[in-house]
């Protein structure tokens, strides 16, 4: 509160801000590791069947003796890579569509806005069902693309509404006068003025699409076995979940830290991105 | 909330066109609905109420013995006992047999049975849109004659030794019935309730049954699609018996609490690798041998089934009177694996693709395989797929590589006769042996022919029989009286005793 006149000062970093950036760098850096180094080979089935959590088996054994802690750092890499696809499949058509629906002509923005309008009323979950279901067959790019797609309706609108406010600007109709070519008023006026709010909305995607990827995997839609989505290791605990627990809570944690971690990041970035809110930290 | 009404007002209607006496059932229905009906917890919903209409395993294990009768009953011992029938005779040839039917047998609608209804209901099997999986078991069937209203003949084009058998899941439907597949007119012990689809359907005794009377005033069948469900139903008193436990992992819950019982029958369903034996290069019998010997099928029992179930060997399981121990023809052994591989022409292995049902065990099943086969250099690439696509891709169009399915039936051995059948797998000697088995004179040399067939096809590795299921019936301490083999998955009702809690 007292250091909002000062901005001078430097802006101290919330602290669930903090917790947000180690949540998703922890989740980072364990994706990373398994590029190079992983405790067992994911499809070895070197231990017993649903060993409990043991120094040799830290997160214990699935039903058919693989180590269970592998699968979840796998699965760390397969959340952030379907995480990271589809937010730069929804940024990319999303942004395009918001701007081309910004500057279009009456019909055309109606036609864009009634579409978009459709596709975000339809459950992102069903309409990354139906791109499953109309591909052949499942895979990791599939879920990226289907996940991906939903998205971008939502970013889409957004960045039609950031669009229309920066172009109702005085500024930039003087700048149209001046001659100023659309692409010229996009990237010097309207992508400087909005991105700082579709960050924020690219990171929150971010956290929705590794849960309607790990959802997808659940139904089986997602990237097929073996690759250990935490969604598909949830669905596998299921029918052993009184015998052994573990299986289904650990996996269910991983996915809890980097969804966490992704909403605070957000968060935090939107206390940054508008300093107006920031008194409510 | 709508099915169900809609449900009431179908039974009701239907009940009006009765008889006075039939007035009485209805005063009585609210009874029927009391908390007396035995409630049967099962994961198998039926499609619809037509056996002939792919109504899947769930409306055998509903309507078997319960609704509907045949003429022949298949008992959970695997016996096969008179049911409509009262006596028959076969003549000398085996071509002609004269079946006398039960007196005094009435249909739920109250149209006493008679030889046409017979005849309609063994039609319906083999008309050409049924889409009975048996219906090829019944082509020797030539002729059916009716000379009067309590006599059947009917006359085959070859002999067929197994008939009695066959004639066991043809059910006997009035023949004035109409849209089967939502209604039903049987004989059984009970007529259909209500059916509130996706969630149960409810039986309730029918009082001028020809036979003894059921145990219990009326069953529930409660469908749930997901196995913890279930579980936590007989758990919290939802439903009194569970007809198949699907994992062993539930059971823990159960086997040490005095308030419940765990019985551990026989069953008929293997899980199989089903390849296209039509294709390169499972059409080549040493790559099927060695896939074979590649997997090590007690490690895979074990992981799915923990102490539970049996390995076989071939596709018969140890309740048909053809089973052999075939466990040793290709047991597991990767260095010959890869030694059959090399003479085959794949010293570096190959890939394929594995058509995958997306529920348990076949993912996990698929998984094994996929590291197992991988260490003797064959790559899997698994797909999964929905039953639906699993019976117009594989079933229908044989457009696959390779496949897992679990093959529920009792005497299904007569598919590896049938090369036309998904899997592709021809043998001439296999397909003749089979033919002959059915026209046999005795069952002592239908069982030998059989017995032969089946060492056969363990020999051409025709499919990858990975493992029999087990049987496990759980039920509250105080229900009794079950069937526990689950045999075509049936589950006769009548026998079961519920005593006060």
């Amino acid at each position: 509160m007292t250091d909002i006149a000062t901005p001078a000062a430097g802006r101290r970093l919330s602290p669930t801000f903090v917790i947000g950036l180690v949540l998703v760098g922890l989740n980072v850096a364990v994706a990373l590791t398994t590029l190079v180094w992983t405790p067992y080979d994911p499809t070895a089935m070197t231990g017993g069947r649903l060993a409990p959590p043991s120094l040799l088996h830290l997160a214990g054994t699935d039903r058919l003796g693989r180590d269970l802690f592998t699968e979840i750092m796998i699965g760390a890499r397969i959340a952030l890579t379907v995480g990271i696809g589809a937010v730069a499949i929804a940024a990319l058509i999303g942004v395009s569509l918001g701007l081309i629906a910004a500057f279009a002509s009456r019909t055309l923005d109606d036609i864009l806005v009634a579409t978009l309008d459709i596709l975000i009323a339809f459950p992102t979950l069903l309409l990354a069902m139906l791109i499953v279901a109309a591909s052949d067959g499942a895979s990791l790019g599939t879920a990226i693309l289907a996940i991906g797609v939903a998205a971008s309706a939502i970013v889409a609108r957004l960045t039609r509404i950031l669009a229309r406010r920066v172009l109702a600007m005085d500024y930039v109709t003087a700048a149209r006068v001046a001659g100023t070519s659309w692409i010229g008023i996009v990237r010097i006026h309207v992508l400087p003025n909005i991105w700082p709010t579709l960050i924020v909305n690219l990171a929150l995607q971010f956290g929705l699409a590794v849960i309607a990827e790990a959802s997808l995997s659940y139904l089986g839609l997602g990237a097929p076995p073996p690759n250990a989505s935490w969604g598909r290791l949830l669905q596998e605990a299921q029918g052993t979940v009184y015998t052994a627990p573990f299986g289904a809570v650990a996996p269910g944690l991983a996915l809890l830290s980097l969804v966490i971690g992704l909403n605070l990041t957000a968060d935090g970035l939107r206390d940054i991105a508008d300093p107006t809110r920031r008194t409510r930290t | 909330m709508f099915a169900f009404v809609g449900g009431a007002r179908r039974s009701l209607s239907a009940s009006l066109m009765l008889a006075a006496a039939t007035l009485a059932l209805i005063g009585a229905a609210p009874a029927w609905a009391s908390e007396a009906a035995v409630a049967i917890g099962s994961l198998y919903e039926p499609q619809n109420l037509d056996n002939t209409a792919g109504a899947g395993q769930g409306i055998n294990e509903a309507f078997n013995g319960n609704v509907y009768e045949a003429l022949f009953r298949l008992n959970d011992d695997g016996s096969v006992s008179p049911s409509l029938v009262k006596d028959y005779k076969v003549s000398d040839d085996g071509l002609t047999y004269t079946f006398t039917l039960q007196p005094g047998v009435a249909f739920h609608s109250g149209k006493p049975l008679t030889a046409a209804d017979v005849k309609w209901s063994i039609e319906h099997v083999t008309s050409a849109d049924s889409k009975s999986s048996r219906k090829n078991s019944l082509k020797p069937i030539a002729a059916i004659e009716t000379p009067d209203d309590a006599t059947v003949v009917v006359k085959l084009s070859s002999r067929s030794i197994s008939l009695p058998y066959n004639l066991s899941y043809v059910w006997v439907i009035n023949d004035q019935a109409t849209d089967l597949q939502s209604h039903e007119d049987g004989t059984g012990p009970y007529a259909l309730d209500s059916w509130q689809r996706g969630s149960a359907l409810a039986l309730k005794r029918f009082d001028k049954y020809w036979g003894a009377k059921p145990e219990n005033d009326g069953v529930v069948y409660k469908y749930f699609s997901e196995a913890t469900a279930l579980n936590n139903a007989l758990l919290t008193g939802a439903v009194d018996v569970i007809t198949s436990v699907q994992s062993p992992d539930s059971l823990a819950q159960f086997k040490d609490n005095a308030d419940f019982t765990v019985a551990e029958g026989k069953s008929t369903t293997k899980l199989i690798l089903a390849y296209n034996d039509r294709v390169a290069p499972f059409d080549n019998i040493k790559v099927r041998k060695a896939l074979a010997r590649a997997v090590d099928k007690a490690k895979l029992l074990s992981a799915v089934w923990g102490d539970y179930g049996t390995l076989i060997g071939s596709f018969v399981p140890p309740t048909d009177p053809w089973y052999v121990d075939l466990t040793k023809v290709d047991g597991y052994d990767p260095a010959s694996a890869k030694a059959l591989l090399k003479e085959a022409g794949y010293p570096d292995g190959f890939s394929f693709t594995l058509d995958t049902p997306n529920y348990d065990p076949h993912p996990l099943a698929a998984q094994f395989l996929q590291s197992e086969l991988a260490k003797v250099g064959v790559k899997v690439k698994i797909n999964v797929i929905t039953p639906n696509e699993w019976y117009t891709k594989i079933y229908k169009a044989h457009d696959f590589q390779a496949t897992l399915q679990e093959h529920v039936n009792h005497r299904d051995i007569v598919f590896y006769g049938n090369p036309d059948f998904y899997w592709g797998y021809n043998n001439p000697k296999v397909v003749d042996l089979i033919k002959q088995s059915e026209a046999a004179a005795s069952v002592d040399e239908q069982t030998a022919k059989l017995k032969e067939a089946n060492i056969q096809i363990a020999e051409d590795a025709a499919s990858n029989w990975l493992y029999l299921y087990p049987q496990i019936v759980v039920s509250k301490a105080s229900v009794s009286g079950y069937p526990v083999n689950g045999l075509n998955s049936q589950f006769f009702a009548f026998g079961i005793k519920k005593s006060a809690d």
